[in-house]
């Protein structure tokens, strides 16, 4: 079953129900239907077909989801780009997986496609969205031919590009059978219903998206598309919540914390369509969980897993959980997928021991774009505790990922970029606090008698890499710390968080 | 409704002081000015954006209804100080 059955199957069911819903436009099923075929029309005049990636760099709208669907239809696969990524880390990505359109808008499409040659194809979005977008003669609304080519499981749906360690992001492929694994378990958990509204508050680009479009999709149910600009008004984000009437709500914990916090969240009683809320991509602070449980009645679910494997653990909230002095645990095996804890001697760790996480089962990656296929388990990286119950405790990465208000960065990637710039002879970049209140610490080693500015070091950082990706603190030092062996002593780093620290 | 005397001058100008001393470790080469690209270089976040509200808030003692301001106000400090003066 392809990930795009889901829409239409609910289009013939429910076709008057919203589909797509919130400030940024609202679209029918029928309608939503309509114009995905239309658009897949357009697209495969532009040469796109079976097996091809198209990117999708367009801002949160109904429109961009209709892009998403006639992509898929085409048995092609979609490579979501945030409205916030800028076009040098979008020609990366496209050069990277060689699209052969990109679906955009306005002057930076434009820009992009200049930048990269003839063989890809610029689509501008906006040319598709008036009442009849880009008919053509023969496909006059009532008679569009529908667009539904067959397709294998393990063909592509979505590539999602994500930090790289190497410096360079590297795209996650998904398949339509890991997708659909994830999507169906989702709305069979959350018993999903057509009266149901979903908030999508995660960027196109971010994992967490696929539940909120295709749990909705897969039911008949609306998503509501939370502006990414209410990220910096929270009061407008709570606002959001009680006006959209959200039954299901799915976010990082930080956007949460800071809900609760700068939000007035908990000021409010809690709204009676709320029925789900669902946190993934970092910790939640216990404190916060707690807040959260003593103000709705909400099903809370935490969910875990890296973007290689989709959701492949889950836990819900029980009363027992709120007296811990650590988050929530991560809980059991989801999805149908199968995971296992290696203790670093190899061994299964049993309960109350350590390891990593290790991940087996549907939902698991096809590979990365360009490398070899991803074949057996898939090792996360994340290090966790085996509880008595068999349920599993987060601890914390292998390597240098961090997560960045629920962003994963690799810090490998700022430090390759910062280290670009022409006044700087080395970097080492750090996470410091956690939670909504994670920032990223650079401490800049500055070629001699040269001192480059803050801003300029944050606006090379921005050329390149998405916002949550460049650098909250500066520091220059002399010279980095590093270990008997030679490595960077990134601990020593850590101690030292005051601006123009001396090390 | 507004509640404060300072004139847009003066609000550019306490916000370019609290932002190279908060979110730019001083600024020491003076390079932030009124049309900086705050969000799409990565200077508020959402973070940094609730701290800069409880600032106005607290420290410059302008009660606005923050909800009632457009987010894409914050994309620059002449963003914020005239969508602070329209409040």
């Amino acid at each position: 079953m392809s990930l795009h059955r889901l829409l239409i199957d609910s289009a013939s069911r429910f076709p008057d129900n919203l589909a797509v819903a919130g400030p940024a436009g609202e679209m029918r099923y029928a309608e939503l239907d309509r114009r995905a075929d239309v658009l897949a029309h357009a697209l495969s005049r532009e040469g796109v077909r079976p097996g091809d990636r198209v990117v999708i760099w367009a801002e949160k709208s109904p429109l961009a989801v209709v892009a998403m669907q006639a992509v898929l239809r085409l048995g092609a696969a979609y490579v979501p780009a945030g409205e916030t990524t800028p076009v040098a880390r979008v020609a990366a990505m496209v050069r990277d997986c060689r699209p052969r359109a990109v679906c955009g808008s306005g002057d930076r499409l434009r820009r992009l496609v200049k930048d990269l040659g003839a063989d890809v194809r610029a689509v501008d979005l906006d040319e598709h969205s008036g009442e009849h977008p880009g008919e053509h003669p023969g496909e006059h609304r009532d008679r569009v031919r529908p667009v539904d080519h067959p397709v294998d499981p393990d063909d592509l749906a979505y590539v999602l590009y994500t930090s790289g360690s190497t410096g360079t992001p590297k795209g996650v492929c998904v398949s339509h059978r890991a997708a659909r694994a994830f999507v169906d378990w989702a709305a069979a958990e959350l018993d999903a219903r057509p009266d149901d509204r979903f908030a999508n508050h995660a960027p196109f680009t971010f994992d967490l998206s696929v539940l909120d479009l295709y749990a909705a999709f897969s039911a008949g149910a609306a998503v509501c598309l939370v502006p990414s600009e209410l990220a910096y008004a929270p009061a407008r984000m709570v606002d959001f919540l009680h006006r959209e009437r959200v039954s299901v709500w799915y976010s990082v914990p930080s956007a949460l914390t800071l809900m609760m916090r700068d939000g007035g969240l908990l000021d409010r009683p809690a709204p009676g369509a709320l029925r789900a809320l669902l946190f993934a991509g970092e910790p939640f602070p216990i404190a916060g969980v707690r807040d959260l449980a003593g103000w709705t009645r909400a099903r809370l679910l935490n969910l875990y897993g890296p973007t290689e494997t989709n959701v492949c653990t889950f836990h819900e909230v029980v009363p027992g959980d709120l007296t811990r002095d650590r988050s929530v645990p991560i809980g059991r095996a989801a999805c149908g997928d199968t995971v296992r804890v290696t203790r670093p001697d190899g061994g299964e760790a049993r309960p109350g021991e350590e390891g990593e996480l290790v991940v087996e089962g549907p939902t698991v990656m096809r590979g990365y774009w360009g490398a070899a296929p991803q074949r057996g388990p898939y090792r996360t990286g994340d290090m966790v505790r085996v509880l008595a119950d068999g349920s599993l405790d987060y601890l914390g990465r292998r390597d240098h990922m961090v997560k960045v208000r629920g962003h994963r960065v690799e810090l490998g990637e700022v430090e390759a970029v910062l280290g670009g710039h022409p006044e700087v002879a080395d970097v080492a970049v750090i996470v410091g606090g956690e939670g909504a209140d994670a920032r990223l610490h650079a401490f800049v080693v500055p070629v001699r008698d040269r001192t480059p500015g803050v801003l300029s070091l944050k606006r090379h950082s921005a050329e390149r890499l998405p916002p949550y990706m460049i650098a909250d603190e500066f520091h220059f030092v002399g010279e980095l710390p590093r270990t008997r062996n030679g490595k960077i002593d990134r601990a020593a780093l850590g101690s030292e968080t005051t601006p123009y620290g001396r090390l | 409704m507004t509640t404060t005397d300072l004139s847009e001058r003066e609000i550019s100008d306490r916000l370019i002081a609290f932002i190279r001393e908060r979110f730019l470790s001083g600024d020491p080469q003076g390079e932030l000015d009124e049309d900086t690209p705050l969000l799409e270089w990565g200077i508020l976040n959402s973070l940094n954006t609730a701290i800069l509200v409880s600032h106005i808030r607290d420290e410059m003692g302008i009660d606005v209804a923050f909800e009632m301001m457009d987010p894409r106000a914050f994309k620059s400090v002449r963003g914020i100080a005239s969508a602070l003066r329209l409040l």
